[in-house]
């Protein structure tokens, strides 16, 4: 009994060596192929998905030179030429200090605003080896208005020229085509033209990309704010609403977008966009990016 | 007792075969090179897994496109996006033979052969001839090759826009140091 056992274990061994060596190479190698963590790459083309910031940052070393341009409102007429008489500008150098954190310095020529931002990479989308169903950032700038002071009676502070922005940025790509994101946002303005205007606004961003072919997709944006100002004042505040389209070509990324806010920064288009989409009040505007390797 | 004996050497001699048989490397380096007067870009990845029979001549490579790094981080996102669609093809493969293979190529000096068998890249299946080098060199078996590829041949469409920045050919460069198998 004890002897057949040995030889039937020792023609199993004989079958399993010669198995061994009859397998083909490729399975050998799919074996030795350790799973791998799988990252959700380009869930959008830039940095920005029209005026609001995206989940993508600039890499450890990577600068972002960025210039953006809104021109006046379509109801101008052929008179203004739709618009195109007038411009604001926005400009900004975005550098990658690490993989995770992202620091940009830029200017808006409207209210003669300088602005410095952080956005800092908390979870990576990803599947393989390791799975995370959404990518979360969080968003943190400091907004600085330097228009000459109005009213020389009363005292001004510098800190009444601050305005400050919190973001968390959640966002999915659903498929190599369809990418979705949703911002939360929380703003503080430490001083305001009026009493009925709003010191802390809270808002929702919700924005989308959709690849239309390998170099050209579709964005979407808007942002809806909870408590907008109230309607006794002069002039109207609406939610921002954007559409535009990414066109990349190596290095470039343009976006070229109509939208309902002449603001470029978070502190202006989101409780400050005073023209409306139903009324015509819709800007052509573009922004440029250029990435450099450090 | 003669049984076990008997056993114990079969074991040894199947296991002996085996490890003599195949030899692996996990490490493998394997970049692409392409240079135009507008850009010069360099892929390399470090993780490519090859693995060679050295009773039969067979020879295999895989790597996964993510593996490939770049200079600019904004190559590597178009490299995987654009025209590799790594999330599509995540895996490029070689399986060939080593033509006029005899046993005695693995165990003599670095010497010239030739590979014959199929590249898949970008989900696209092409049989290659490449000339190639194999032998030991200070005790350790190596391989190494050089050869162009044409992206075009793989369904890797270059639009017009970027085509002066990248190679009509890409340079492609193998180096494998290769340890028995299972060690």
């Amino acid at each position: 009994m004890k002897k057949s056992y040995a030889l039937f274990f020792g023609l199993v061994l004989l079958f399993l060596s010669g198995n061994v060596q009859s397998q083909d190479l490729d399975a050998l190698m799919n074996a030795e192929i350790q799973p791998t963590v799988d990252y959700a790459t380009a869930t959008f083309k830039a940095s920005r998905i029209i005026n609001g910031h995206s989940i993508e940052q600039m890499k450890k070393k990577q600068l972002d030179f960025r210039i953006s341009h809104r021109f006046g409102t379509l109801n101008n007429g052929a008179y203004g030429l739709f618009g195109l008489d007038q411009s604001k500008i926005h400009f900004s150098l975005e550098y990658g200090l690490t993989d995770w954190l992202m620091l940009g310095v830029g200017r808006a020529s409207q209210n003669k605003t300088y602005d410095s931002f952080a956005k800092f990479r908390l979870l990576r989308q990803s599947s393989g080896a390791k799975s995370m169903p959404i990518a979360l950032s969080y968003f943190t700038s400091v907004e600085m208005n330097t228009l000459k002071f109005q009213d020389p009676t009363r005292t001004n502070y510098f800190s009444s020229r601050l305005t400050y922005v919190n973001q968390i940025l959640i966002a999915r790509k659903f498929n190599e085509n369809f990418s979705f994101q949703l911002t939360p946002t929380y703003i503080h303005r430490n001083f305001v033209q009026t009493e009925l205007d709003q010191n802390d606004i809270f808002a929702m961003g919700a924005g989308a990309r959709y690849k239309l072919s390998k170099h050209l997709s579709l964005n979407a944006e808007y942002y809806y704010t909870y408590n907008p100002n109230s309607k006794f004042l002069e002039t109207r505040y609406y939610n921002a609403c954007s559409v535009g389209i990414d066109i990349e070509t190596g290095g470039h990324v343009f976006q070229i977008m109509l939208t309902n806010s002449l603001g470029m920064r978070e502190g202006t288009f989101i409780p400050a966009t005073t023209d409306s989409w139903t009324d015509g009040g819709i800007h052509l505007g573009f922004n440029i990016s250029r990435v450099f390797a450090l | 007792m003669l049984k076990k004996l008997f056993l114990l050497i079969l074991l040894g001699t199947s296991v002996g075969v085996f490890a003599q048989g195949k030899f692996i490397a996990k490490n493998a380096y394997l970049s692409f090179y392409s240079s135009t007067p507008m850009e010069d870009i360099l892929g390399e990845s470090n993780e490519v897994v090859t693995i060679l029979n050295g009773e039969t001549g067979d020879i295999a490579f895989q790597a996964l496109m993510t593996t490939f790094h770049f200079k600019r981080a904004l190559m590597e996102e178009h490299f995987n996006e654009n025209y590799m669609e790594s999330t599509k093809f995540p895996k490029s493969k070689f399986n060939g033979k080593i033509e006029g293979f005899t046993k005695e190529m693995i165990t003599s000096p670095v010497a010239d052969i030739k590979v014959t068998g199929i590249l898949l890249v970008h989900g696209v299946e092409k049989t290659i001839t490449i000339p190639a080098k194999l032998g030991l060199e200070n005790g350790k078996l190596v391989a190494s090759a050089k050869f162009n590829v044409i992206p075009e041949d793989y369904g890797i469409d270059i639009p017009s826009l970027v085509r002066d920045k990248i190679g009509k050919e890409m340079e492609v460069t193998v180096k494998a140091s290769y340890l028995p198998f299972g060690q």
